[in-house]
């Protein structure tokens, strides 16, 4: 017995025992477990983190706002690149940095983030926004292009244009930032950041409340490539002269100004204004939110039928009182509430949805990601009364309130990003091109329709393997300048006629309907002549030279007695031809009066006798060898002719000859030209054909401003505002518009735009003729059933009281 | 979604009750009672129906079949207003309902068009018919009529669970005055989308007023399909069939 106790004693030791060392055996593995995997993710962080940066624990964020209202004056010491404070009064002070003199206090690197820094990185959900435009006017160019990717818009990657090369194009409606910053191992070789300096992000050109902030006066120092400077420059705080362009690549800035040159390669240097500095050189800066002219020196956007400014209204949100950024907010991260529905923030921590117009309208119902209260800023609350709720569904609230009111075709517009509005300075900088257009109504992947500015892509391109690839305008201007530089060789021999000219006239041409005078620019401003001023009007393929003072038109040659000329009047030739020399290209300028001809020889003027009919009016004219050619080439008196005084650039015979000489001079490749939504290329004839491919297509873009008040919306007059037989929004046509003249012209009708068919629409506006009479008979159906109704009713209501007795009627039923 | 199922539900159910009833109608009254014989009896019944319905000659006959009813019950120029009634009927329910269930957008493009013209000239019919119908169906006179079906024998209602026939009249007025409510329910919510006058939750309200409406609409449409149409015609049928046997 006792033995048994024993053995049951040992063997319930030896069981604890077991059941011990399983227990620390599991206990060992678990340990193991997590260590091992603790590890294993040490590893993986670390291996995360790019060389040089330490692991860290999470810092404490530092609070972006005390909680005040205010926004504080700031008297802030800057600093220059070398993160060293600037002293104004020192001289060659250098330009401040945003990067060292901001970040002590707000996260340079955060904001770098932001929507208008951060392009190549926008976030994936953002909705396709206007693109940036690569222009020529000469070669017939309007391209778009962007870091967003969507079809018809050109990546600078694809068109391979560096970030150098993109800064140059477009920092004059760049904040700086992103490609402005390119990291060491993003530059190329054509790039000259050394020269220029890092174009940093320009907190003060939106920031600084100060009279003295110059959107132009940073387009300028851009322009110059003075990108260090520019914001210097632009806020006012100092002066900048000299420019970075006309420096050699080599030059540094810790070379300093070069005291040999002051004239032409002039050092940017900075002379800071000390009255905007404190006694201990601190700058005093004013920086609230952006204030809306910050926001409209890149963002305006007006018709092009408006002859000032008086006639174009502002924002209705603007007139209320609001300011952009009460709706179009951001935090510390700079990513901008765009405001569209749909609109998710990535690195913000604002609700985008609480800044729709529905989220301020309506009140965006939580779900939604809204807050679900109506009224927010003192929005009003739509009725939108009598409108089927299909509408709602079916369109965004811009198609009715936003945009230009639809017209019989959209109409042009200018844009400050595409048509350099905003720059104001001696040059007249407003570009004719691109052509924009809007509104139209196009229905995008979620089924909505948007109103939306549209632009056809003109570029010259390589066919390669049936795709499109855009060739540089660059390439194609210096393979056949004469083609292109039309206006300007034109321009060139008329102001070579100047001395002809009498006091105060310019000379002219007048070819066909149009008279072309030489402008500022070195090219040709056309004018459509109402009726012609002269006795003589030029036939087909023939030109007048005028001259031409305060409208005032004359004949520009002189027409005297060469047996007895008036005093001066040759030496006035003598000057003229002259001037003509360098564009003689082998042939002799000379002047023609009656039998005699006037031509240089040996530096003199020498007159003598023609041969042959004498002239019946003088004329200037090239002679080559014994033959006399025309002053304007027949080439150029066509061309002119055909481009007129239309918007147009380039005609059909030029892209003909251009693509003819480039496929001499490049047999290798095959080149076409697109424009008004077709491919032009030559044939096997050498005729110039037009084709179609998707890369020509019409691209467009969603807008948003000016939103117009309710009284002003579209279905405010009724249904007929858009459901009609000749509705401006659905049967309005779209043509293309392009550089080039041409009849081969894409168009499009609202109605396929917006994927509702042409004919559904016409039935769909004709029963809108029927509707009075249609609502008519069913309100009387509606009275007549409902009286039937009630009368049944108070007779079940009365036999139910007892107060009407039972009547037996005639039954009909049979 | 909530639309979608119910009125799918009600539909099917609806039309597979009546149309047991109406198999349970054809059995000897003492086996007249829900059990899986029966049940299985009628699934075979109504799966043979397929091949029928897949003549277009059974469809012809359903046709004329109508068209006789009309004939019969709607005297003179009266029966130009039937037609319509229901032709215009039949494609506003077939849209509306095939719309609600299979296309998320809803009712649009060209059926839309033809849904609202439809629409009017369903108005209008349905005023005139209740104009010369209502008379028929008002509540004191179903008292009298029900009597006498019950003394023809006609046959009635088989309800399973009170065990008995309920006569069809009730059945028949139910069905029109129901119909004629939610026609009326369906004119008026149109009506109130078209005029200037609602705001948008209005709008919504009307959309669903409408939509609800057209089910019970719907719904009423088979009721007197079963117990109007269908059965007076199958009635009077039988009548004539016995007639040279007597």
């Amino acid at each position: 017995m006792r033995r048994q106790n024993d053995r049951r004693q040992e063997s319930r030791r030896i069981t604890l025992r077991s059941i011990w060392h399983t227990g620390l055996l599991l206990v060992s593995l678990a340990v193991f477990i997590l260590m091992a995997v603790s590890v294993s993710r040490l590893l993986e962080a670390r291996s995360e983190v790019s060389p040089g940066q330490e692991i860290k624990l999470k810092a404490e964020e530092k609070k972006e706002w005390s909680g005040s209202q205010l926004s504080p004056l700031h008297r802030i010491p800057l600093n220059d690149e070398f993160n060293q404070k600037i002293v104004p009064a020192a001289p060659n002070a250098l330009p401040f940095s945003t990067r060292y003199s901001c970040e002590p206090c707000h996260s340079y690197s955060t904001i770098s983030q932001g929507t208008h820094f951060n392009y190549k990185n926008r976030p994936a959900v953002d909705r396709r926004t206007e693109p940036w435009f690569l222009v020529d006017n000469r070669t017939g160019v309007q391209l778009p292009i962007s870091f967003q990717k969507y079809p018809g818009f050109w990546s600078p990657e694809q068109l391979g244009l560096s970030d150098w090369r993109f800064v140059t194009l477009f920092a004059r409606n760049l904040s700086g930032g992103g490609p402005g910053e390119p990291s060491d191992e993003n530059q190329t070789p054509d790039s000259r950041w050394n020269v220029s300096g890092k174009l940093e992000i320009n907190c003060l050109g939106c920031h600084h409340k100060s009279p003295l902030q110059d959107h132009s006066e940073w387009v300028k120092q851009v322009m110059r490539e003075n990108f260090r400077w520019a914001a210097t420059a632009a806020s006012g705080l100092g002066e900048v002269v000299g420019m970075a362009s006309r420096l050699p690549a080599t030059w540094n800035i810790a070379d300093g100004p070069n005291p040999d040159d002051r004239e032409w390669a002039v050092v940017p240097q900075v002379r800071y204004n000390p009255n905007l500095f404190d006694s201990k050189n601190n700058a005093v800066l004013e920086l609230p939110p952006p204030e809306d002219d910050r926001c409209l020196a890149c963002h305006s956007v007006s018709p092009r039928t408006a002859k000032s400014r008086a006639e174009v209204d502002r924002d209705v949100h603007l007139q209320a009182g609001l300011k952009c950024v009460d709706c179009h907010r951001h935090d510390l991260s700079h990513e901008m509430v765009r405001g569209f529905e749909g609109e998710k923030l990535s690195r913000s921590n604002l609700q985008a949805q609480d800044f729709t117009c529905a989220g301020c309208h309506l009140g965006q119902k939580p779900e939604k990601g809204g807050k679900g209260f109506a009224g927010r800023l003192g929005a009003p609350r739509p009725a939108h009364k009598g409108i089927p709720k299909v509408h709602f569904e079916r369109l965004a609230c811009t198609v009715c309130h936003s945009g230009l009111l639809p017209e019989k075709e959209p109409q042009p517009i200018y844009t400050s990003r595409a048509n350099r509005l905003g720059i104001f300075g001696k040059a007249v900088w407003t570009s004719e091109y691109p052509q924009l257009v809007e509104p139209v109504f196009v229905r995008e992947a979620d089924k909505k329709v948007y109103p939306e500015r549209i632009m056809w892509p003109a570029f010259w391109a390589e066919i390669k393997d049936g795709e499109l690839k855009p060739v540089d305008s660059q390439e194609i201007l210096a393979a056949v300048p004469e083609i292109f530089n039309l206006k300007e060789n034109v321009a060139s021999l008329l102001n070579s006629l100047i001395p002809l000219a009498g006091e105060g006239f310019y000379p002219a041409v007048i070819i066909s309907d149009c008279l072309f005078e030489p402008n500022v620019d070195g090219s040709l401003k056309a004018r459509l002549l109402e009726k012609t001023p002269l006795a003589a009007k030029p036939g087909k393929g023939k030109f007048l030279l005028a001259q031409l003072k305060n409208g005032e038109v004359r004949p520009l040659l002189p027409e005297f007695d060469p047996d007895n000329p008036p005093a001066g009047v040759e030496d006035k030739v003598l000057s003229a031809l002259q001037n003509l020399k360098p564009f003689a290209n082998g042939r002799q300028p000379v002047f023609l009066i009656g039998k005699y001809i006037y031509r240089i020889t040996e530096g003199y003027l020498d007159k003598a006798e023609k041969g042959g009919e004498p002239v019946s009016t003088p004329e200037i004219c090239w002679l080559a060898g014994d033959e006399f050619q025309p002053f304007l080439s027949g080439f150029q008196v066509r061309n002119l002719a055909a481009i007129g005084s239309g918007p147009e650039i380039l005609t059909e015979e030029q892209v003909t000859l251009a693509l003819k000489k480039l496929s001499e001079t490049k047999p290798d490749r095959k080149l076409a030209y697109v424009a008004s939504g077709f491919v032009f290329s030559l044939d096997k004839n050498g005729k110039l054909k037009a084709g179609q491919h998707r890369a020509a297509r019409a691209i467009t873009w969603p807008l948003a401003h000016n939103v117009r008040p309710a009284q002003q919306a579209l279905g405010k007059n009724g249904c007929t505002d858009c459901h009609s037989l000749n509705s401006r929004i659905f049967f309005g046509k779209i043509e293309a518009s392009s550089p080039l003249k041409t009849s081969h012209r894409d168009s499009r009708l609202g109605a396929d735009l917006m994927k509702t068919g042409p004919l559904f629409q016409f039935l769909f506006g004709f029963t809108f003729l029927v509707r009075p009479a249609f609502k008519l008979v069913l309100a009387a159906c509606v009275l007549v059933m409902g009286l039937l109704l009630l009368a049944v009713i108070i007779r079940m209501t009365g036999r139910a009281s007892g107060i009407s007795g039972d009547s037996s009627g005639p039954e009909s039923r049979s | 979604m909530i639309f979608g199922i119910t009125s799918f539900v009600l539909i099917v159910g609806l039309s597979l009750r009546l149309t047991f009833g109406r198999y349970l109608s054809r059995l000897p009254e003492e086996n007249r009672k829900f059990t899986v014989k029966n049940f299985k009896d009628y699934i075979k019944w109504v799966a043979g129906w397929k091949f029928s319905f897949l003549k277009l000659e059974r469809w012809d006959r359903c046709l004329d079949y109508l068209i006789a009813w009309g004939r019969k019950n709607y005297q003179g120029w009266t029966v130009w207003v039937f037609y319509p009634l229901a032709l215009c009927y039949v494609y506003l329910a077939l849209s509306g309902m095939f719309f609600a269930w299979f296309v998320k957008r809803g009712l649009y493009g060209f059926p839309l068009l033809l849904h609202v013209a439809a629409g009017a000239l369903f108005a209008i019919s349905l005023t005139i018919v209740l104009f010369i119908k209502a008379r028929v169906y008002l509540p004191e006179k179903l008292g009298p009529r029900a009597a006498a079906q019950e003394n023809q024998q006609k046959g009635g209602f088989w309800c399973p669970l009170l065990k008995k026939s309920i006569a069809r009249i009730y059945l028949e007025a139910l069905a029109f005055w129901v119909f004629v409510v939610a026609g009326f329910l369906l004119a008026l919510s149109t009506l109130g989308s078209m005029l200037p006058y609602f705001n948008y939750p209005a709008q919504i309200f009307f959309f669903h007023v409408h939509r609800w409406s057209a089910l019970a609409s719907v719904l009423a449409a088979i009721l007197a399909l079963d117990s109007i149409i269908v059965e007076v015609q199958a009635a009077s049928a039988g009548e004539r069939a016995e007639k040279p046997s007597r």
